[in-house]
């Protein structure tokens, strides 16, 4: 986790996120992830990847795939 | 055809289909109904619903049933629709505690809640209480409250929470003392005996018990997903290929399977699911009007009894929703499959709702079409019955929503926006509408001199509405200039509007000739005020809408009090009363202002205690009943109340919510709230605060006077009366009595009866204070004549020990005798009465004696050591860093555990005890 974790000014612009799931998820669904990119892993996962505007945004995010019933593997955020 | 939302929400979903009887879980919960908490709780599609109303149904106790949607994660909301789902079985239980809620300043949660749970350990019987789909809720408040219930349950109740997230409160309490139930999602798997059962029993399918252990495996006993499997083998020959092919493959299963599903079906049922899913909630002929198919209602029967998703709304099998992951997938395939399509079915679903359902559904299909030249016609059709229930807030949401390019060119539509955006108090943009619609009414007149063509663009849905424009602008143009004080320009318009409308259209010339009333108010000719706004409401009454009507006794009423009919005054509010109820349900907007003003009146009368029930009456109606002002106006009301009491500190602290509630209107505002503020200022001594106000208003007491500052100018009176009576320097009472003897005059040329009460009152202690008491006697005895047929008593009494002194001079001289005993005895009456903000927050009923034992806590001594200094209510607020209303609830426990009342008392209280 990065220093800023949980600081209160969490409108750091635009962290990268890799959020893992597990089952491969079509494409389609793209829009209603904030337009990530989906890479379908060999070992049965998909990740999500993309640029998230702030700890809200990654928040409903995660409920999305909560609401989805997709198992839900990892949360990452990257620098690439 | 429509079917209120909220029955859905307290319907308990019962499947009619054949479902897996799952004993063991059925055994587990009802083991657990004698513990305070069940607890479901495992992603979507886990069949956590489907167990519970199995559970449920077949319990012997009576169920509550709540099904929670994101509307609900407001607090208030929350408890109102909790309550509604208990009256579902115990009738009224929890009506007071609504409109609790609903106040514009509600009692504390916990104080809430108790009141609830009271109730209900009241109750002969035990119950089960279901809260379906917990998850959406995030509001810590809420979380908050159920941990309170959960903490003093009643063994009355069995709660049963069903949820995708764990939820917020804490559970390891519970779990400790063995008062919790907990399904999670291993236990509500399918095990492979259950799938079997499901598979072959209940969808009839006759698997091996190898292709079991695969679609098990694949599927980790996901409800869901076996349930999506069994629909796509459904009508297959090839199941032996399906399956093995299912099981090898890594995509997300609902997408995998959804797909299958679809393709196993014909056609016809393939483009109705995928169709439908922009439906919120699903009707045979709702169905039939999206799809263009017919049956919908047999095939939305025939769906349920399919296991496909299809949760029943209500026992008569109409309405019906899919269940929501279900419809998350098919919409993104129906995104994916037909994405031109789905303006237009919405654009249908919106036809339909126009034909037999609610204008706000239709214009909600249609804003999700982007057809906003469809919203706009639908604005335009909605605009007279939206206006009659004054609901401009929603109208004004509908129109902001539609690009500008579409409103301009449709005049109709234009001064509809001004009409909501005027009741919204968006001044400026009311009259650029205005101006729109102008140009358009402006090129009809000359359009001989027009190229051909020009007038092709304007846009009119509804002509009869468009024939009456120039009468509604000049009616809207007429209320802008009375808001900003204009009165000639408001007197003009209004004229207009009497000259261009003819007789039998009764709503403008009403509103015209209402507003020539209140220009006639706000310069002060009371008397053709009242006369003019009666006959206006009695025409607007005439076209139908009653609310305004109601409204209108507001600013009748408070005519007749500045006239000092006080007896009038209380009648028009009863009327208006009567008529709000003859309307039966729902209450209508502006009934919750009525006992608003009763409860002015009866302060006025010193009857403190059914002033404050007044109050209570109209938090209880709810905030659907108040007109804008009445947030506002009740705590003004309810201050003064405090004021009697001798709760002064409490009294600011509301007169700075109402100045914060505070929404002007078309009434004079005959009485700010600054100016009431002031007053009691003065009361404390706090003459530093007082002067202030006096130079931010830029008054003096060489003013010219007008009836619209007399209030005003009566406290500037008062403020310098009491600089006298601190540094006794001539010059300030010499300025009060000059000024005084103006406002009497001014005050007796309006016949203002009421006012001229009150500036006898502050002549009468003038000269007092002068240490004059025969002069002090003449004045007295003028206001004692003038308001003993009244009833007066507050108005004399609020002037506290001074004028206590002078009423008995007034006895010992044999004036007005009966009535002047009668103002005295009032004088010791206020300590007598239960405190006003005991009755409103009905405490937590302890005893005396526990009181007694109750020590302060660290922070209540905090709060009670500056209660000591000559901080006001917001200063301690800020200095302790804590809002208004949580350092109230500090006070009343303060008062509450010390047994008083009121500041001053507390701090006597507190020293008598010796606590610091």
């Amino acid at each position: 986790m990065s220093e800023t974790y949980g600081s209160p000014n969490d409108h750091q612009e635009h962290c990268l996120y890799e959020i893992r799931i597990k089952g491969h998820l079509d494409a389609r669904w793209a829009e209603r992830f904030e337009s990530m990119s989906f890479t379908h892993e060999s070992d049965g996962t998909t990740i999500l990847y993309g640029p998230v505007v702030d700890q809200a945004e990654l928040h409903g995010l995660l409920r999305k795939v909560r609401d989805l019933g997709l198992p839900l593997v990892s949360v990452i955020q990257v620098d690439l | 055809m429509n079917m209120p939302i909220l029955s859905t929400k307290l319907y308990i979903p019962l499947l009619r289909t054949r479902v897996v009887q799952r004993p063991r879980l059925i055994e587990r919960l009802n083991e657990g109904l004698d513990r305070k908490l069940t607890l479901i709780s495992a992603s979507a599609g886990f069949g956590k619903t489907t167990l519970v109303s199995e559970w449920v149904t077949g319990c012997d106790r009576p169920v509550a049933w709540l099904s929670l949607d994101e509307g609900d994660d407001d607090f208030t909301r929350f408890l109102t629709h909790l309550v509604a789902a208990l009256q579902t079985i115990v009738e009224n239980i929890g009506g007071g505690v609504v409109s609790e809620l609903k106040s514009a300043q509600p009692p504390p949660t916990e104080s809430i809640l108790t009141i609830l749970l009271n109730e209900i350990s009241a109750l002969p019987y035990k119950f089960v209480l279901v809260l379906d789909d917990y998850h959406v809720i995030d509001a810590k408040e809420i979380d908050d409250a159920l941990g309170f219930l959960l903490e003093h349950l009643p063994p009355q109740v069995h709660l049963v929470i069903a949820t995708r997230e764990n939820p917020q409160f804490p559970l390891g309490r519970l779990r400790a003392r063995g008062l919790l139930t907990e399904l999670r999602a291993t236990d509500l798997r399918f095990t492979p005996e259950e799938a079997a059962m499901f598979f072959n029993q209940v969808m009839g399918l006759n698997l091996t018990a190898e292709d079991i252990t695969l679609l098990e495996a694949r599927t980790e006993g996901w409800i869901a997903g076996l349930q999506l499997a069994a629909l796509s083998m459904q009508g297959r020959e090839d199941i032996q290929a399906f399956v093995p092919a299912f099981a090898g493959d890594n995509r997300y299963i609902v997408d995998y399977l959804v797909e299958e599903v679809l393709q196993s079906q014909p056609d016809h049922v393939r483009s109705f699911l995928l169709q439908t899913s922009i439906l919120d909630r699903l009707h045979g002929s709702l169905c039939d009007a999206v799809t263009g198919q017919q049956d919908g209602n047999a095939r939305l029967q025939s769906l349920e009894r399919g296991n496909f998703f299809v949760v029943p709304l209500d026992d008569k099998r109409q309405w019906y929703r899919y269940h929501h992951l279900f419809a998350e997938v098919l919409s993104v395939h129906l995104r994916e499959d037909q994405p031109d399509q789905v303006a237009e079915l919405h654009r249908r679903a919106s036809m339909w709702y126009e034909q037999y359902g609610s204008m706000a559904d239709a214009i909600r299909h249609a804003l999700a079409a982007k057809d906003y030249a469809r919203v706009a016609d639908l604005v335009e059709l909605a605009w007279l019955p939206m206006s009659r229930s004054r609901q401009e807030t929603a109208v004004l949401g509908w129109l902001k929503a539609i690009p500008d390019e579409i409103v301009r060119y449709r005049p109709v539509l234009c001064v509809e926006y001004a009409w909501a955006s005027l009741a919204c108090n968006e001044l400026d943009a009311a009259m650029d509408r205005l101006l729109d619609a102008e140009r358009w009414l402006e090129m009809m007149v000359h359009q001989h001199d027009l190229p051909e063509g020009a007038l092709d663009k304007m846009i009119v849905v509804d002509e009869m509405a468009f024939r009456r424009l120039p009468g509604l602008i000049a009616v809207y143009r007429s209320g802008h200039a009375q808001v900003q004080g204009n009165v000639p320009a408001a007197m003009k318009y209004a004229q207009q509007v009497l000259d261009l409308v003819p007789e039998d259209d009764h709503l403008p010339r009403g509103a015209a000739t209402a507003l020539l009333g209140l220009a006639s108010w706000t310069s002060g000719d009371l008397e053709t005020a009242h006369r003019m706004f009666s006959d206006g409401l009695a025409s607007v009454q005439q076209s139908g809408n009653i609310t305004d009507t109601i409204g209108g006794a507001v600013a009748l009423a408070t005519i007749r009090i500045a006239q000092g009919r006080l007896r009038q005054a209380m009648h028009t509010y009863e009327q208006g009363l009567k008529l709000a109820t003859e309307h039966g349900e729902p209450k209508l907007r502006g009934t919750a202002d009525m006992y608003v003003g009763m409860s002015e009146l009866c302060r006025e009368h010193n009857d403190l205690h059914l002033a404050t029930q007044h109050l209570l009456r109209s938090k209880e109606l709810g905030e659907h009943t108040e007109l804008p002002q009445n947030p506002s106006r009740w705590h003004v009301t309810m201050a003064r109340i405090l004021e009697a009491q001798g709760d002064l500190e409490g009294a600011l602290d509301l007169l700075y919510e109402a100045e914060g509630l505070f929404v002007s209107d078309f009434f004079p505002n005959v009485r700010p709230i600054a100016a009431v503020k002031t007053r009691i200022w003065v009361a404390q001594g706090r003459l530093f605060e007082a002067f202030d106000w006096i130079k931010g208003e830029g008054l003096s007491a060489q003013d010219d006077l007008s009836y619209l500052r007399e209030f005003e100018h009566i406290t500037l009176a008062r403020v310098l009366t009491a600089q006298y009576k601190s540094d006794r320097a001539e010059r300030s009472i010499l300025e009060a009595m000059e000024l005084l003897e103006r406002l009497l005059q001014s005050a007796e040329e309006g016949k203002r009866t009421g006012s001229v009460i009150e500036i006898l009152i502050v002549q009468a202690l003038a000269h007092q204070l002068k240490g004059n008491i025969p002069a002090a006697l003449v004045p007295l005895e003028r206001a004692l004549i003038l308001a003993e047929p009244e009833g007066y008593v507050r108005i004399f009494v609020d002037e506290g020990k001074s004028m206590m002194v002078l009423l008995e001079a007034a006895l010992k001289q044999g004036i007005a005798s009966n009535y002047v005993y009668y103002l005295l005895t009032a004088f010791g009456k206020a300590e007598d009465i239960k405190p006003a903000k005991q009755v409103v927050n009905e405490p937590l009923n302890k005893t005396q004696s526990e009181a007694q034992s109750e020590p302060l806590s660290e922070r209540e001594r905090d709060v009670l050591r500056l209660l000591r200094t000559e901080l006001n209510g917001p200063d301690i607020a800020r200095e302790l860093m804590v809002s208004l209303n949580t350092l109230r609830t500090h006070t009343k426990n303060i008062y509450d555990k010390l047994r008083v009342n009121n500041r001053r008392a507390a701090v006597r209280r507190s020293e008598e005890l010796d606590m610091f």
